[in-house]
């Protein structure tokens, strides 16, 4: 069931081309996150939704009804900036009630909904303060409700969190989540930290250059990415230049050591890599499962993880192990085995 | 990287503003050059560079503007100097000082200082020489808020404190400090200061009028009331020096250009 | 920067021995400005409460009230405030044209640069230059004065003459156009830099909530501009109100603004009471007062939000 709707929806700026065939369909209540780094046309695409953009071509329709040239003030989509863009006239209150007062709506029903929207942000205190009063986590809670108070069709984040501390960060995400589950309300959010797409959607579009790079569940993404750029830009991966040893098997090997690969396509095209995620690895040797022999290079403490680096065949490979008081942390520059289960590698 | 087609009432504004800026500035140019019945001439200008009066009321001004604006500078920048290393508490204070010659009308504050020093115990106005103190000290009041900001910003971009502490170090006394370490820092802040009250004393009538020197504000004022093409010639001619002075500034203050700055009248 | 870090720098030659050394740095500012700058404004309105014997007296605040000084005044005003409101709005306008109408670049760099030209380009040769333009035998006039027709009649008729219809550059109309010259670059100079500030979200969100263009300005951009706008058009207002030397020069004093009047005064050749002439520069201060109390009144009411 499509809610909304995006279809070949392309937009240039000269002879830049911000974003190309850009297809997607959400369904209602549907929490989606555009990733990608900066300049892959993921805000673009949310300003071409709120209307702030013009799509070059293309369509985007709200329950079947065409969106694409509507002006953004008619459009009910409720919009959060990553400079919160709070009206710094304005007191609390009043930036939360802007959006009905410019609508004609009754003061009864305006002051009902601000305090309504008040109590979700848990700022009942501050209604009367002005945004200069605000910390900067205060500010974005009272731009989420003020662009919820108009009761949108859905709600764009435009990397809400991004002018945050680490620490407020975190907490903003899980009241983000909270509300829009509490709310119900179909939501698309931007962002380039992988870690709020991964940890708050349903599903995730990854972008880059203009283009959908893979859309998918935060579990497909993670563990499946179809390109190279979704491998290396979710999560950290190791990507080893291997050689086919039977196309049809799947076997491959990096100097003599040969390798299964868990899923591979047609393995004729050279150059070709096995992707393998840094916590797959362990050390020892696990019979049927693939296994590696290298050199440590260098070890790094990243507080809950210990990342142990290695050489294996003149190609570097990250392993990951928790911190546990029963690990034993080898020397730089000795013999390591290492071994990963054959699903948890694949060809790209 | 937006190409959106240029708003129409924007277009009508600018176009209205350049009409305002430069159609009395073309007329101005045209009649100053229509002095020979026909055809156009550089006559206007010739007469007036040619008037013994002109020379000498405009070496008079310049001498002037050149003393204000030394004088200017001996008393302002040790006095910003000083505030910024020990009395930043007083700065509030000497702000609203600077400005109020922008409160005070320009004619009643020269009134008040004609009528102060014109008479005993003062007398400031018996002799030419004399005379021309007060009008130094009115210029050096009147140009204040210009010299005193360029300068107070321009401290503001350097570290004083530190510079004073690095001179001293080395052992200099603290005039060698001034004038080795400070004055050469605060050039560029300086030069537009001076540059903008050199520009208010060429182009100000009021106190050479009252005070009745021979300065070229009211020579302007004589020639506007006895000529027809020569005051024009003087208009082009004022332009064009206000013109160099703000292009100077810009020159000089390269990527320094919020700081704008606006002469009285 | 916070002005608590005024500990004396730790060298030995230079550290003062008491507050009043450190006074000693600035005292010959403070002298200069007490002799220059207070003392003649202070003989000066002490001035208007004396009588010629120099004993006290308000009858000089009874010359305020003559009609003559009345409608010097009432001139003064009205001319300022004419002048501040019509070169403000244009100014305005003008500046918002420059920062987001999407004007070609170079036409915006052209247009600032003037600014600080036109604004620094007062007294007598604005004058000159508005007389060259528009005066009897003006560029312009002759243009406008040149555009006839035969009517029906065949009498030739030039119907766009300005001077024909009622316009005089040597009048009040004229001193308006004349000091709008200089007015509507002082706003663009001074209100640039607040539209620049002008965040593009504040639009955007606005927008996104359902608001109009013409609600976005009356709710939110105008409100924040506002203290902005005020200074600015203060500060026209004490320009235009102080001029001196462009009504001078283009009327040779034929209008009586005050600043005329107290020119005449000076030059004695009006009042013969000088302390009736301070009582009319005192007038002035006390307005430009009035000004200032009601724009810090308004200044702080409009910026509530900003000084929390």
């Amino acid at each position: 069931m499509s809610y909304l709707e995006l279809s070949n929806v392309k937009k240039s700026f000269g002879t830049t081309i911000a974003v190309d065939d850009f297809n997607l369909s959400i369904a209602q209540g549907e929490f989606v996150s555009f990733l990608g780094p900066s300049g892959c046309g993921k805000t673009t695409t949310l300003r071409m939704v709120a209307g702030f953009e013009l799509p070059t071509s293309g369509q985007i329709s709200l329950q079947d009804k065409n969106l694409t040239y509507l002006p953004p003030n008619k459009r009910n989509v409720g919009m959060v900036f990553q400079s919160y863009a709070l009206f710094p006239n304005m007191t609390v209150a009043d930036n939360i009630g802007y959006g009905l007062k410019v609508t004609g709506k009754p003061k009864k029903e305006t002051n009902a909904r601000i305090k309504e929207m008040l109590g979700l942000i848990h700022m009942e205190e501050q209604h009367n303060k002005f945004p200069s009063q605000l910390s900067g986590g205060q500010q974005q809670r009272v731009a989420l409700a003020r662009a919820l108070a108009i009761r949108p069709q859905v709600l764009l984040l435009d990397e809400p969190l991004s002018a945050l501390d680490a620490k407020i960060r975190l907490e903003l995400r899980l009241e983000i989540r909270r509300i829009q589950q509490q709310l119900g309300i179909t939501t698309i959010y931007v962002t380039h930290d992988q870690e709020e797409a991964l940890s708050l959607s349903d599903r995730i579009v990854v972008m880059s250059k203009g283009k959908m790079e893979q859309v998918g569940t935060p579990a497909q993404i993670y563990t499946s990415p179809e390109t190279e750029f979704v491998a290396n830009f979710v999560g950290q991966i190791n990507l080893l230049p291997v050689k086919v040893v039977s196309p049809t098997q799947g076997k491959v090997k990096v100097g003599e050591q040969i390798l299964q690969a868990g899923k591979f396509g047609h393995l004729n095209g050279n150059p070709i890599r096995l992707a393998v995620r840094p916590e797959e690895l362990n050390h020892g040797f696990i019979e049927g499962a693939n296994n590696l022999s290298g050199k440590v290079e260098a070890i790094s403490y990243l507080g809950s993880i210990v990342r142990i680096r290695l050489d294996v065949e003149g190609n570097p490979i990250s392993m990951d192990v928790f911190n546990e008081r029963k690990l034993t942390i080898p020397s730089v520059g000795d013999d390591y085995q290492v071994t990963f289960p054959v699903e948890a590698c694949w060809i790209i | 990287m937006k190409t959106k087609r240029i708003n129409f009432w924007a277009f009508f504004w600018v176009v209205l503003a350049f009409l305002y800026f430069f159609l009395p500035m073309y007329g101005t140019l045209d009649f100053s050059l229509r002095m020979k019945k026909g055809v156009l001439s550089l006559l206007a200008y010739q007469k007036v560079l040619a008037d013994p009066q002109f020379l000498a009321s405009f070496r008079y001004s310049a001498i002037m503007g050149v003393i204000t604006v030394i004088f200017s500078i001996l008393l302002f920048v040790p006095t910003v100097y000083w505030i910024h290393l020990k009395m930043r508490q007083l700065r509030p204070l000497v702000e609203i000082i600077t400005i109020l010659p922008f409160i005070i009308p320009v004619i009643v504050y020269v009134f008040g200082l004609i009528r102060t020093f014109s008479g005993p115990p003062f007398q400031l106005t018996l002799t030419p020489f004399k005379t021309d103190i007060l009008m130094v000290a009115g210029y050096i009041v009147l140009a204040m808020p210009y010299m005193f900001r360029a300068i107070d910003v321009g401290m503001q971009t350097i570290d004083v404190r530190t510079l004073t502490e690095a001179a001293q170090s080395l052992g200099a006394n603290w005039a060698q400090i001034l004038f080795n370490v400070i004055f050469p820092n605060l050039r560029t802040a300086i030069l537009s200061g001076a540059l903008i009250s050199f520009a208010l004393v060429i182009g100000e009538l009021i106190l050479g009028d009252f005070l009745a020197r021979p300065a070229l504000g009211p020579y302007m004022v004589e020639v506007g009331r006895d000529m027809a093409y020569q005051p024009a010639a003087l208009a082009i001619m004022s332009y064009a020096l206000t013109w160099i002075c703000l292009g100077l500034i810009t020159l000089f203050s390269r990527s320094n250009n919020n700081q704008r700055q606006i002469l009285g009248r | 920067m916070p002005s608590n870090n005024s500990q004396p720098i730790p060298v030995k030659q230079f550290q003062p021995k008491s507050q009043f050394t450190n006074w000693i740095g600035i005292l010959p500012f403070f002298v200069f400005i007490f002799v220059f700058l207070i003392f003649p404004s202070l003989n000066l309105f002490s001035g208007a409460f004396k009588d010629q014997q120099g004993n006290f007296t308000l009858a000089n605040m009874k010359f305020l009230s003559n009609p003559y000084v009345l409608k010097s005044y009432a001139t003064s005003l009205q001319v300022s405030i004419i002048t501040s409101l019509v070169g403000g709005i244009f100014g305005f306008f003008v500046a918002y044209a420059i920062v987001m109408g999407n004007t070609p670049r170079w036409m915006r760099s052209i247009l600032t640069t003037f600014s600080g030209l036109a604004a620094n380009f007062g007294g007598v040769p604005l004058a000159f230059a508005f007389i060259a333009t528009l005066g009897r035998t003006g560029f312009i006039t002759a243009i406008l004065k040149n555009i006839c027709y035969a009517n029906a009649a065949g009498v030739q008729v030039c119907p766009f003459n300005p001077y024909d219809n009622g316009f005089n550059l040597y009048s009040l109309t004229g001193l308006v156009l004349t000091y709008i010259y200089f007015q509507f670059p002082l706003m663009i100079l001074t209100i640039t830099p607040a539209l620049e500030g002008l965040k593009k979200e504040w639009r955007e969100a606005s927008e996104n909530l359902g608001a109009s263009s013409f609600q976005y300005w009356t709710r939110v951009a105008l409100p924040i501009l506002l203290p902005s706008i005020l200074g600015s058009t203060m500060l026209l207002f004490g320009s235009a109100f102080g001029a001196f030397a462009t009504a001078q020069a283009l009327t040779g004093g034929s209008i009586d603004l005050v600043t005329i009047l107290i020119g005449q005064q000076i030059r004695g050749d009006v009042l013969n009471n000088p302390n009736e002439g301070y009582a009319l520069a005192l007038g002035m201060v006390v307005v430009m007062a009035f000004m200032i109390v009601g724009y810090t009144i308004l200044q702080k009411r409009t910026t509530r939000w900003l000084k929390l």
